[in-house]
């Protein structure tokens, strides 16, 4: 390929295939936010610390905020929209839920896609290695024993 | 009692939509035609601006405007809550590392972005003042113009205003042992994960305004005076906030954007960067002296307090701040001389404003530090010693004012067990316990309005912002135990002037109390209206009628609600509607303009351990009980005290604010400037609740969500002290300053 | 950010041809986790933005060849921690990588660009120093491989010429027993930058070595020869001036981190646990 400042991209957002052109410049948060309206993956620090703005890019959760929106060309992303299934909230959402996880929510997002990234690579982890696989998703209102808790919950609930 | 009413752990109202991502918060609100707002801002703190070239900046494709106070009315407007002494745009200098100076609005972000960057601005350095000291000396430079307050004495210094207050006479009070100590806590900002963020857009001949601010109505009144219009033309539509704590109480860039979007006769909007949030908003840091009488049983003779708070180069909220905070200096004991000197002292630095606690965080860690020194000397244990000292419940502890509220020592006893404070300490490890003690608000106003609708459906408006402590849950469940409706059959309606009632502020943990008897009352307002329903299609008086527990019960059975809606109601339909208004007033003859309308008392313990090689402590247990008076949403209560708890973990641990000689700010964002994270926990948090049923909000509640706040710093540091021996009376207590107090070890 | 262009190539030599036309007015895109921050900032303003992640000659992952372990440019801190072989023969970079951020940094920050981006206080070096990694470079005049301790100059800085590019970093597999440990001082329990870091390495031979990493303009090696430190039992003294000795080749700063004083006291304790940890491993291994 000629470098080029624009580029058309094609990946798979929650399921749906969107093709899209785009700014080389903008961020795959940005991308996400104003041009596909999905607002549910927030933005913060803009400099990968806080995790606001995790979602899981062929499975693994990185910080949108430091990707290309184009280096996200061909792969598969899944952001807290993608979370619930025909209207029926994931395991997690409602572990969030009923342990009162959630209090002003900003983080809330980005918290339960590294849960889920958590759980899936670790069905049965301990409460440190919750406590390590969020480690890069800061919340202020400091909900970490409520959201330790129910990603505990959500993962013995799916194990049952 | 109602499946989801007072008591119990409702469902948070909003969870669904904060789980599924659709929560809107301010920056996700569509405003397809919006101008976006990039501000310009000095890397200096004080400069005097020379001139300021837009030409470049113009003339980037799709800018629309590039605004400096030259193009707002002369002279430029000012505001603030307690005075109007912040510019739209700085005029003339900037004060602050970020003081905006002019504003671009393009038509993309990456337009104004670009423009903004070649704005010029023309400056010189000025000799400023970021201490205490260096805003004290005489020979520094004035922070604000003296022709600001013309007929204060204080005009020609940086002091903006002297808070004293006391009784007895601490010069004459006799006492054993006097300890005297000075204390210093940092400057933090609040670092809510939601940047500030704001929009405007001309409505007809009035304005709509767009702003996560706790206090939607004062905006509204604010903005209706600035901009000369009536509160009816200015409409304030308030998301709930990603987070707030006091930093989004009080109006920052609403007025400048104002002006744009009525300069363009476009939406604007701006998304604040993290950077510029920090700049934007952060704590008092204060330094203060405490002097402590002893009698040598442990009681206090005297508490003789000097407190200098460094508010920022705007006044903000800070100056209330330091007033209400130090007029509860002394904490919830028996004093009988009492001398507090709290001075708001003005620098060139970001506007302090409102943050949790209220200045009694600050307070609180010293003087409750100078206790355990107390405690230490007189070889007085130093839980024994606060009880000895404390308050019972009905005495007054500031006298004439409102008494103890509460069963305190209750809570002393319950952390002082959570935390085994009578077992021996395991070798290696320290314990600490220290006691907190905040006022709610002292004037207040609040209207609510509740709808029965014709199914049995109800909604519930309130001008109450929820930003995370869970307003709207309990909101709903006052209207689910007062018309025994299900929650999910219940809408609560906030963040709208134009639609929802008067309410004062979100603010001194008053919400639950305050709004919730407004909600209350609004629900009696349509019980009695169901009793004359029911008393007219039953023929019976309403004196022999009782509406509760969603029923209404008649001499001789019991109907439901909604059945005596429907039929009341008849083939036309309707709704029943009720108002409720809960009002405090004020009180010109009390030092604080009113008195305290409830307490929150807290009592934090914790057992640390110390790497005494590398500074680092490790926090084994730590434990926090409130007074809350009743638990209407315990788990609520819950994430709040625990929230609280660790983010008062992070003053006292590991933030700080630091400054530069020339007052820049150089940990500027997330990478240098840390806050709690998962990993820092205590391996063991407790938080606990007191419930006596003694507050004054419906079901007993008192107000929550500050108290477990307050008292963190001086129970830390008092373990790390039994652990180590080091008595470090600077905050915060990072491995660094830890590791250079033991070494300075005698 | 400001506009660039971006190109994504997919052969070496395509890349290294770009590198060569543009200079330093390209940047190499492999995890972004260092260049995004910096192009946010403005720190950085390249108008060329290269995505290295499709070049077929730096996607190869890690393979096991001629007595080393070859970890691709592309490979990121997660790929590296969880691969059998590298947790096997290099224990101290499985956690010096493991510290490298929160895991959504390490999914996608690439141990060839923590090298590359040259920090004084990047986590992975002094474990890669330890281990004599080699890194190797391909540029307009063919090959080359250097010795990681050869190839970093100072903050910031490479010997990387005008159009090359490093396309791996080979650790040698070790012939015989070792013990080896990383150990960092921080202000947080969370996800932190290093006040200090270090490795340290204690060879069956008794050969001491440690790497430093943030109190210096660039980490740096250091060996003792004379087996005084491997050797609990020998006298302290002459062991605890071996230890200065070592340690005396730091030259820590004070900054918004930390103080150089801090610094200094810190090198002495972690020095002496990391030590101590060194021989515990060897002894188990």
């Amino acid at each position: 390929m000629m470098p080029a400042a624009a580029m058309a991209m094609a990946f798979t957002v929650n399921g749906t295939v969107r093709t899209l052109e785009v700014a080389t410049h903008h961020t795959l948060l940005d991308v996400l936010r104003d041009m596909l309206d999905l607002t549910g993956t927030k933005e913060c620090c803009a400099e990968g610390e806080c995790g606001a703005c995790t979602l899981l890019v062929d499975g693994r959760s990185v910080n949108s905020c430091l990707m290309l929106a184009v280096e996200a060309d061909g792969s598969e992303i899944t952001t807290v929209e993608g979370l619930a299934s025909n209207g029926e909230l994931g395991p997690l959402q409602q572990a969030f839920l009923d342990k009162g996880a959630a209090q002003c929510g900003f983080c809330i997002p980005g918290q339960l896609m590294s849960a889920q990234a958590l759980l899936a690579r670790n069905p049965h982890p301990t409460v440190e290695e919750v406590h390590d696989g969020l480690v890069g998703n800061l919340c202020r209102c400091a909900g970490y024993q409520q959201i330790t808790e129910a990603v505990l919950a959500a993962a013995e609930s799916v194990n049952r | 009692m109602s499946a989801d009413g007072a008591g119990v752990s409702a469902r948070r109202v909003g969870g669904h939509e904060r789980v599924t991502g659709q929560q809107e918060y301010l920056a996700d609100i569509r405003q397809p035609h919006a101008l976006h707002v990039k501000l310009v801002a000095l890397d200096v703190a004080r400069a005097r601006i020379r001139s300021i070239d837009t030409t470049a900046a113009e003339q980037v494709p799709g800018v629309s405007l590039v605004m400096t106070a030259a193009d707002l009315p002369q002279p430029v407007p000012r505001f603030g809550p307690q005075f109007q002494d912040r510019p739209i745009l700085a005029v003339g200098e900037t004060k602050y590392h970020g003081e905006p100076v002019a504003a671009v609005a393009a038509e993309t972000k990456d337009a104004a972005e670009a423009a903004a960057r070649l704005v010029v601005v023309e400056h010189e350095v000025l000799p400023a003042v970021f201490s205490v000291a260096e805003a004290l000396d005489s020979e520094s430079p004035l922070v604000q113009e003296p022709g600001m307050r013309p007929d204060d004495p204080l005009a020609g210094t940086n002091t903006l205003r002297e808070h004293r207050f006391g009784w007895g006479d601490v010069d004459t009070e006799s006492a054993d042992l006097v300890v005297d100590n000075s204390y210093t806590f940092p400057i933090v900002t609040h670092f809510a994960i939601e940047p500030h963020g704001f929009m405007a857009a001309p409505d007809g001949d009035g304005i709509v305004i767009w702003s996560a601010i706790q206090h939607p109505y004062l905006l509204q009144k604010m903005m209706a005076k600035l901009l000369g219009m009536p509160l009816a033309s200015v409409r304030v539509l308030a998301p709930d906030p990603g987070g707030a704590f006091g930093g989004k109480q009080n109006a920052k860039l609403e007025p400048l954007l104002a002006f744009m979007a009525l300069h363009t006769g476009r939406p604007v909007r701006l998304i604040l960067t993290l950077e510029e949030t920090f700049q934007a908003v952060r704590r008092s840091s204060a330094e203060i002296t405490v002097r402590t009488g002893f009698v040598e049983d442990g009681t206090l003779a005297f508490q003789d307090i000097e407190a200098n708070f460094l508010i920022g180069a705007y006044v903000d909220i800070a100056d209330r701040v330091v007033g209400k905070s130090s007029y509860l200096g002394c904490g919830p004991y028996r004093t009988p001389a009492a001398r507090i000197l709290a001075r708001a002292i003005l620098s060139h630095t970001t506007p302090s404003t409102a943050f949790r606690g209220f200045g009694i965080p600050q307070l609180t860690w010293a003087r409750e530090a100078n206790l355990d020194e107390g405690a230490y000397v007189l070889g007085i244990d130093r839980l024994e010693l606060r009880l000895r000292n404390l308050v019972g419940e009905g005495e007054a502890f500031i006298p004439d004012d409102t008494p103890a509220d509460g069963d305190w020592a209750q809570s002393v006893r319950k952390a002082a067990e959570l935390i085994k404070w009578d077992s021996p300490v395991p070798p290696g490890r320290g314990r600490g316990l220290a006691i907190g003690l905040k006022s709610g608000p002292t004037a207040a106003l609040s209207y609510s309005t509740v709808r029965l609708l014709a199914d049995g459906s109800g909604v519930v408006y309130s001008g109450t912002s929820d930003m995370g402590q869970g307003a709207r849950t309990i909101f709903a469940q006052i209207v689910a135990e007062e018309l025994g409706l299900p929650l999910d059959r219940i809408s609560v309606v906030m963040g709208d002037t134009a639609v929802v009632p008067y309410d004062q502020q979100t603010s001194a943990s008053r919400s639950s109390v305050i709004m919730g008897t407004a909600v209350l009352r609004a629900c009696r307002e349509i019980q009695a209206q169901l009793s004359e329903m029911a008393s007219r299609l039953h023929g019976i008086e309403t004196s022999q009628i009782v509406v509760e527990d969603g029923v209404v019960r008649l001499p001789d059975g019991e109907v439901s609600i909604v059945e005596v809606l429907q039929q009341g109601l008849g083939p036309l339909g309707g709704e029943l509607v009720g108002n409720g208004e809960m009002r405090k007033e004020g009180d010109p003859d009390h030092p604080l303009g009113g008195s305290a309308a409830f307490f929150e008392f807290n009592c934090a313990a914790t057992e640390v351990e110390v790497d005494q090689e590398t500074g680092e402590t490790l926090l084994h247990r730590y434990v926090t009980v409130s007074d809350v008076g009743r638990a209407m949403n315990p788990i609520q209560v819950v994430g709040q005290d625990e929230g609280a708890a660790i983010m008062g973990l992070g003053h006292t641990l590991m933030e700080h604010i630091i400054l530069d000689e020339s007052g820049r700010i150089q940990n500027l964002g997330a990478i240098d400037y840390r806050i709690p994270t998962s990993n820092d926990l205590p391996l063991e948090l407790i938080s606990a609740s007191v419930e006596n049923g003694d507050g004054p909000g419906p079901y007993g509640i008192k107000g929550i969500a500050e108290g477990a706040l307050l008292a963190t710093a001086p129970a830390v540091a008092g373990a790390v002290r039994e652990a180590t021996g080091a008595f470090i009376r600077d905050l915060p207590l990072t491995p660094e300053r830890v590791w250079q107090a033991l070494q300075e070890r005698p | 950010m400001n506009s660039f262009s971006y190109v994504r190539p997919t052969t070496v030599d395509e890349t290294v041809a770009l590198l060569d036309e543009y200079g330093t007015d390209a940047k190499l895109l492999a995890g972004g986790t260092d260049l995004l921050v910096n192009l946010r900032s403005h720190r950085m303003l390249p108008r060329l933005i290269i995505d290295v992640k499709r070049v077929a000659e730096l996607t190869t992952g890690i393979e096991e060849a001629d007595g080393a372990l070859r970890i691709s440019a592309t490979a990121s801190m997660t790929d590296v921690i969880g691969d059998e072989r590298v947790r096997r023969y290099y224990p101290a970079l499985v956690e010096a990588a493991a510290v490298v951020g929160s895991i959504q940094i390490r999914n996608r920050a690439t141990l060839a660009g923590n090298v590359c981006n040259a920090s004084p206080a990047a986590d992975t070096v002094p474990a890669l120093l330890v281990y004599a990694s080699e890194v190797t470079v391909i540029g307009r005049s063919g090959t080359r491989h250097v010795l990681l301790d050869d190839f970093l100059v100072g903050p910031g800085e490479t010997v990387l010429e005008r159009g090359e590019i490093v396309t791996a970093i080979n650790l040698p597999i070790p012939s015989r027993p070792a013990g080896a440990t990383f150990g960092r001082v921080t202000r947080r329990r969370g996800v932190d930058l290093a006040t200090i870091s270090l490795c340290c390495m204690v060879d069956s031979d008794g050969t001491t070595t440690f790497a430093y990493g943030a109190v210096a303009p660039r980490p740096f090696l250091v060996r003792d020869h004379s087996g005084l430190l491997a050797d609990r039992g020998a006298d302290e003294r002459a062991r605890a001036a071996t230890l200065r000795e070592m340690i005396g080749h730091a030259s820590p700063i004070t900054d918004v981190r930390a103080s150089a004083e801090y610094r200094q006291a810190m090198l002495d304790v972690m020095s002496r646990r990391a030590l101590d940890g060194a021989i515990d491993r060897l002894a188990a291994a």
